[in-house]
């Protein structure tokens, strides 16, 4: 009962500091505000400590909290499934919450919208919860629909900004794709299991799996139920985690603050989708199709965004592509059936990839909210602290032994070497030039903001905004929109870009640095401590469920693995180090060395370096095929439905014949007694009639 | 069995304590008023909500949740009529809140009998609620619209006011006398006039069924009438509009809860038996009642007469439920299809208090102020208000998350459960129409500039009650289980 | 036909008689009369019902009082019955169409068993039963709770009509010397200054 309580208490304080927050926004003083909100997610993070204690214990929890609306036999609740995935998502969120809104406090500083920020972080934090903590698929949509909502009003936080407002609605719009196939899926699940409780569709899974088809097109071939649902709710989960073709809205999406692209677009929202499908296990497991679908989908997102890394300058955006490339490698890992590997993935990633965004926000801050890195240079010197604790986090990201993102990412790539579902050849070569890619743009960006020299503070930087500008104006919206995105940007710029002629960035505030190092430490550790309990000790057993005959890729994982230290060590003699040494080794010599090189290259390879610098089309594509397409189709709808059909006829026909109606029923109500007297005897009269000439 | 030989037991008093209680109360508030000097009528005020709450309290501490007969059966005491009475008290009160400050500004309304009236009016219903023979319905109903009718005339100097309340009486005597015609031939055919003892006879068989549906239709256009719904349904929007608007606001709410119970007195509990046939009679009514409420309401300028209309549309909605019980002789889904009904009754009548107490709000220095034209940029005036009768204007209109959501949603599932799907659709059709008027109202108030740019001046208790009755439509959007609970529940432990 | 059976059709046809000419009846003194009469065979039918108590409360309280109390009410007051009854004719022939017909269908479903001479089932009582003694005795004992409910409806009409009707009465009208020396002209008097308006 206790256990429950505090179960209950987790999303509900921070939903009630963002309550208290968002509804006085205008009354309370900044302090109050970022008071209640801070103490609410810390309290939410003290308790999720407590559940993780007891969850250690054994002391798993499935159950209602609160039965909202009984619909025939359908019941919606609101409920808990407390166990070992579950609980560690909670402590992951609810920490890297907590040192995102000490961290705002510096960040925001001097923005009008203070209190209105932490009031949607702490909702968010709230959602995120409920997301994670339901036991139900109703709940998982409320959670899912709800932090969407949250990361649009973030994203477009700024809205002022043009820019802001067209990449909140490109987030908002992409979403709604994914959440298309998410609640078709959530549909199905309903239409053949009855039921939206996970315990009671996970039971009845296995025996639905064999027999049942979906016919697609009459009676002919049909596809396996749970290929067709699982593979509906990857398309959600795309959407959320930012998968190809669905990727598009997160390099966007760095429009919002930057404490927000740490906590929602790098260190949990995105994830969802990943704990989406992991907790959906039992479900995957039951179709190959759907696996070897995540496969390819998760190993061209992590390869093809890890490319588009190199070539961003804007210092959030290389951020944001590498998150996108990140998300790639824990799809896959999902796809090969090691779903504890992709948690733990999620878990350092989000500690090393907040710690990343939280050390590029510091640096625009130092940098006066100039985010273009060939502006920056020589940082280390004035931001030590950021400067040690970006370096540390980089070195997680592209694999240093004995670092956190080493071991869930070499235990990914190892797993997808096992594994022998169709796909699982591309993804290996994928996820191994990946790492190279990655410790390429990765020290690139360290290389050009920390080290060389120091090319901030000079006043002809008009070519810099003039990039900015075109990296911020968005191919997919229409002529008009662009010119209004270059006019605010450039007004933008003239407010408060960059450091005056001579002026130095300085370090940034505690509350700013405090964070970093908090983050710093899981950053290196947690990888060290988790992967033994984590990968290979009972810890998900009951929440995680493998078919090990068919899938037996951590199985064998586990033959080839001799402890942490021991894994480490061995690391030096694999590929994957060499690779990430030689993607250092080779940035270094770009863009320490020699810098004429990068730039001549970019001058042979041209049309690489186009289609580089397009995105690969797909924003494009996008405008054209979709949003035109839609367009055309809505102006033939407009012009020929709605204008004529609907309009015309419809509804200016039913309202006219309900003005008449409506002028008939008042001249019944004339006022005389006896007409209504003589109304209700008719009344009676035609009763009787219908009545009595029946009996 | 001659004289001599009848038995004759002590009434139980018990059971009946809260009407007797009432009853005590409204004499001695009669009396009382005599003493009362002031011109607000301050302590008859108080004492007369002092002897709701009292009745709420005896309700409370009597009931048991059995069924317990008394007064020769004449009189039930169960569950449902005590959830009933209790959700009465709590209209009353808020009625009389509402009604304040409206009266205290027209002298002639502003007198002790005015309350009194209120509680004998109250009593009707009690047992109306509590009937257990048609002899006490119609007592019940008639102690209800007499001290309705003088109410209604109350403001003697209004045109209007008078000019409604003979309508509303001359109608109401037509209706009076096609209820106790219907009841008449009731007795003929069975030979009693007891509830249970007709459904009795009925179970038996014996009876002439011709005659039976003869009364039933009698008794069908008595009852449609006291619901208002078509064709029965004249005198709604006259009276409704010319009535002072505190009365109007007592009409709209707290009969509506009484109309429920004699519904499900008569038809449920007395002639299950004839449910095909008094069934199909309320589908035709509910029909039409749909249908006219909700068109004629469109070309409403003036407010009361538009939330009239909406009153006889609703109500045809909320038939829908009782006309779904019994589906092929099957009475599975008779339960969850009353109480979808009673929860449909409930959440209007708290909807419907909500905003005629927000044009009594709106009234000031003895003016009405109920034409569509006055809510004109309400928002601007008060944001606060503006939001609550929006949310009543989405809760009639059947928007989710608002509890005139769920309660529509839970009618129309009990109607489709009964296999009628035409009928849902229609329905569903006649609401959209609906949802027209209801989102006027809230673009007037958002969207036109007001005429009259005057803040709103309500005394404390009427705006913290205001508040509290647009949240709890909202709340109770989020959070409806538990009453649908408790309508089920009292409904189960009744029938 | 046996004797009572003929009193009560004869009785019958006075009484359908007095009825329509009561709403025919060019004069309201007439109509009040003809309700008179009406109300008298009634009462003459329950006698034949052996109900003689309320035969005789029907005389003695509609007859001697209520509608004493109408003639005086319908004498003192000037009505113009021709113009209530403006519409009368416009609205007969619809009116007595549909009237026709559901007195039509009444007859079909009360027909057969009903307008036949079947035998009566009412119990015959003895000569030493009172009539009054049962009517008290069921009013007090099984029929208490109708029967109080039914002073409290009439105790509601009292109510009704003190309230209705009763004005604010003044104390007295005996002048107030004091006052009236102090009276101003421009309490008295109030000069309007108007617009002369245009007729179109």
């Amino acid at each position: 009962m206790e256990m429950q309580k505090l179960y209950l208490l987790v999303p509900l304080a921070p939903l009630v500091g963002a309550a208290i927050a968002g509804l006085f926004c205008r009354v309370i003083p900044r302090w109050l505000a970022h008071t209640v909100t801070i103490a609410g997610v810390a309290v939410a993070c003290l308790a999720s400590y407590v559940i993780f204690k007891d969850v250690m214990a054994g002391n798993t929890y499935n159950g209602p909290v609160y039965q909202w609306l009984t619909s025939g036999d359908y019941h919606f609740e609101v409920g808990f499934l407390i166990d070992q995935l579950t609980v560690t998502m909670m402590l992951v969120v609810t920490s890297v919450s907590l040192m995102v809104h000490i961290y705002t406090i510096g960040y925001m500083q001097d923005d009008p919208g203070y209190n209105r920020f932490f009031s949607y972080i702490s909702l968010f934090t709230f959602s995120m919860l409920m997301l994670v903590m339901s036991n139900n698929f109703m709940q998982l949509f409320f959670g899912w629909e709800a932090v969407g909502l949250v990361s649009y009003l973030l994203i477009g936080f700024w809205y002022t900004r043009p820019t802001a407002i067209f990449a909140n609605l490109k987030a908002f719009l992409v979403n709604r794709v994914g959440d298309f196939g998410f609640i078709l899926g959530i549909g199905l699940v309903l239409a053949h299991f009855g039921t939206l409780d996970y315990a009671a569709v996970f039971a009845k899974a296995p025996e639905l799996a064999g027999n049942t088809t979906l016919a697609l097109f009459g009676e002919g071939e049909g596809v396996a139920l749970m290929t067709a649902i699982c593979i509906l709710l990857f398309i959600g989960a795309m959407g959320k985690s930012a998968q190809v073709p669905l990727h598009v809205w997160l390099p966007d999406s760095m429009e919002g603050p930057t404490p927000i692209s740490a906590l929602i677009h790098a260190a949990t929202m995105v994830t969802a989708g990943i704990f989406m499908v992991a907790r959906m296990s039992p479900l995957f497991e039951l179709s190959n199709t759907a696996l070897s679908f995540v496969i390819v989908i998760g190993s061209i997102t992590a390869l093809f965004m890890g490319f588009l890394g190199i070539i961003q300058n804007d210092i959030k955006r290389v951020v944001a592509y590498s998150t996108l490339s990140q998300l790639g490698y824990m799809t896959v890992a999902l796809g090969v059936s090691a779903y504890s590997v992709a948690i733990f993935h999620l878990m350092t990633h989000a500690f090393f990839k907040a710690l990343l965004f939280l050390g590029a926000g510091s640096v625009i801050i130092g940098m006066h909210h100039d985010q273009d890195i060939r502006n920056m240079g020589g940082l280390r010197k004035y931001m030590p602290i950021t400067w040690i604790t970006s370096l540390v986090g980089s070195l997680a990201l592209i694999g240093t032994p004995f670092f956190s993102g080493f071991y869930s990412k070499d235990s990914i790539i190892e797993s997808v070497a096992l594994s022998h579902l169709p796909g699982a050849g591309f993804a290996y070569f994928s996820v191994m030039a990946g790492v190279f890619v990655t410790a390429f743009y990765s020290f690139r960006m360290y290389f050009l903001v920390f080290h060389g020299e120091e090319r901030f503070g000079k006043a002809a930087d008009h070519d810099a905004h003039a990039a900015h500008a075109r990296t911020d104006a968005h191919d997919d919206h229409s002529a008009h929109g662009d010119a209004a995105a270059h006019h605010a940007d450039d007004t933008h710029a003239e407010e408060h870009h960059g450091l005056a002629p001579g002026q130095k960035p300085h370090e940034t505030p505690w509350v700013v640095t405090l964070p970093l190092v908090m983050l710093a430490i899981p950053s290196v550790i947690i990888g060290y401590i988790g992967i033994e309990p984590m990968l290979f000790g009972d810890f998900f057993k009951g929440a995680i469920f493998v078919d090990t005959e068919a899938h037996p890729v951590m199985e064998e994982l586990a033959h080839h693995f001799h402890g942490a230290f021991a894994m480490a060590t061995h690391a030096v003699t694999t590929a994957v180090f060499w690779l990430a040494l030689l993607g250092v080794a080779l940035s270094w010599f770009f863009y320490m060395k020699r810098p004429d090189i990068p730039a001549a290259i970019k001058s042979r390879c041209g049309p690489l370096y186009t289609l580089l610098e397009n995105k690969y089309y797909f924003d494009k594509f996008n405008d054209v095929v979709f949003a035109g397409g839609a367009r055309l189709l809505g102006r033939g709808l407009w012009k020929g439905g709605d204008a004529g059909l609907i309009d015309g006829i419809i509804v200016n026909g039913s309202v006219g014949l309900v003005r008449w109606f409506a002028a008939v029923a008042r001249l019944f109500q004339s006022g005389h007694i006896y007409h209504y007297a003589f109304t209700m005897i008719i009344g009676v009269f035609v009763l009787m009639t219908l009545w009595v000439t029946r009996a | 069995m001659t004289l001599a030989e009848m038995q004759f037991q002590t009434p139980e008093l018990r059971l009946a304590s809260a009407e007797i209680f009432m009853l005590v109360m409204a004499c001695l508030i009669l009396m009382l008023d005599l003493f009362v000097k002031d011109r607000k009528r301050t302590v008859t005020f108080v004492a007369t909500q002092l002897t709701l709450v009292g009745a709420a309290v005896v309700t409370f501490a009597t009931t048991s949740g059995d069924i317990g007969y008394t007064f020769s059966n004449m009189y039930v005491g169960d569950l449902l009529g005590d959830v009933l009475k209790l959700l009465l008290y709590l209209t009353v009160i808020v009625v009389l809140f509402y009604s304040r400050g409206y009266i205290l500004e027209r002298p002639q309304m502003a007198r002790g009998e005015y309350y009194a009236l209120t509680l004998f009016a109250t009593l009707g219903m009690m047992v109306m609620i509590s009937a257990n023979h048609f002899l006490t319905v119609y007592l019940g109903l008639e102690l209800l619209s007499l001290s309705l009718y003088a109410m209604v005339a109350m403001n003697r100097d209004s045109v209007p006011a008078t000019e409604a309340a003979m309508k509303y009486f001359v109608l109401g005597a037509l209706a009076s006398g096609l209820l106790l015609y219907g009841m008449s031939m009731i007795y003929g055919a069975t030979g009693t006039l007891e509830i249970t003892a007709v459904a009795e006879r009925l179970y038996m068989g014996q009876v002439d069924r011709g005659i039976l549906v003869f009364g039933l239709v009698f008794l069908v256009s008595g009852i449609a009438f006291k619901l208002g719904v078509v064709p029965f349904h004249m005198w709604i929007p006259d009276v409704y509009h010319g009535a002072p608007t505190a009365v109007t606001l007592f009409i709209a709410t707290a009969p509506k809860l009484a109309a429920f119970a004699i519904v499900v007195r008569m038809l449920v509990n007395g002639l299950i038996v004839m449910a095909p046939d008094w069934q199909m009679m309320l589908i035709l009514l509910s029909v039409l009642s749909m249908a006219i409420g909700n068109i004629a309401a469109i070309a409403q300028t003036n407010l009361k007469r538009m939330l009239a209309y909406s009153a006889i549309s609703h109500m045809g909605f909320m038939l829908l439920g009782m006309v779904t019980g019994v589906a092929n002789g099957d009475a599975r889904f008779a339960l969850n299809a009353y109480s979808s009904s009673m929860f449909y009754v409930v959440t209007y009548v708290l909807t419907s208090a909500g905003t005629f107490g927000m044009i009594l709000l709106l009234a000031r220095g003895g003016l009405e102020s109920d034409e569509l034209e006055d809510l004109k940029g309400l928002n601007k005036r008060s944001p606060w208000f503006a939001a609550m009768m929006m949310m009543m204007m989405f809760s009639m209109a059947g928007i989710p998350f608002f509890v005139g959501f769920f309660a529509k949603f839970s009618v129309l599932q009990a109607v489709v459960a009964a296999g009628y799907l035409w009928l849902a659709l229609v329905a569903v059709f006649f609401s959209l129409i609906g949802c027209f008027y209801y989102l006027r109202v809230v673009k007037i108030m958002y969207f036109d500039q007001p005429t009259n740019s005057l803040p709103i001046i309500a005394p404390l208790d009427m705006k913290i009650l205001m508040s509290a009755n647009g949240l709890a439509v909202a709340l109770l959007g989020i959070f409806p289980q538990a009453l649908m609970s408790i309508c089920a529940f009292a409904l189960l432990r009744s029938l | 036909m046996e004797f009572k059976t003929f009193v009560f059709y004869f009785l019958s046809a006075i009484l359908v008689f007095a009825a329509l000419r009561v709403i025919t009846s060019r004069n309201p003194v007439h109509a009040a009369l003809f309700l008179v009469l009406a109300f008298f065979t009634a009462s003459g039918v329950w006698l034949l019902l052996q109900a003689e108590f309320l035969a005789m409360a029907l005389v003695l309280v509609y007859v001697g009082a209520v509608m004493v109390l109408f003639l005086f009410v319908v004498m003192m007051l000037d009505i113009n019955l021709d113009r209530l009854r403006e519409g009368f004719w416009g609205y007969l022939p619809m009116g007595a169409i549909i009237a026709l017909l559901m007195v039509g269908e009444m007859g079909l479903v009360l027909g057969g068993n009903y307008l036949g001479l079947f035998e009566s089932s009412v119990r015959q009582a003895g000569a030493d039963e009172s009539n009054v003694q049962a009517i008290g005795r069921l009013m007090f004992t099984e029929y208490v709770y109708p029967f109080e409910l039914a002073s409290v409806i009439l105790l509601v009409g009292i109510v009704a009509a003190v309230a209705l009707t009763q004005r604010e009465k003044r104390k007295n009208k005996s002048v107030n010397p004091s006052q009236q020396v102090f009276v101003k002209a421009r309490d008295r008097v109030r000069v309007l200054q108007m617009p002369a308006e245009k007729r179109d």
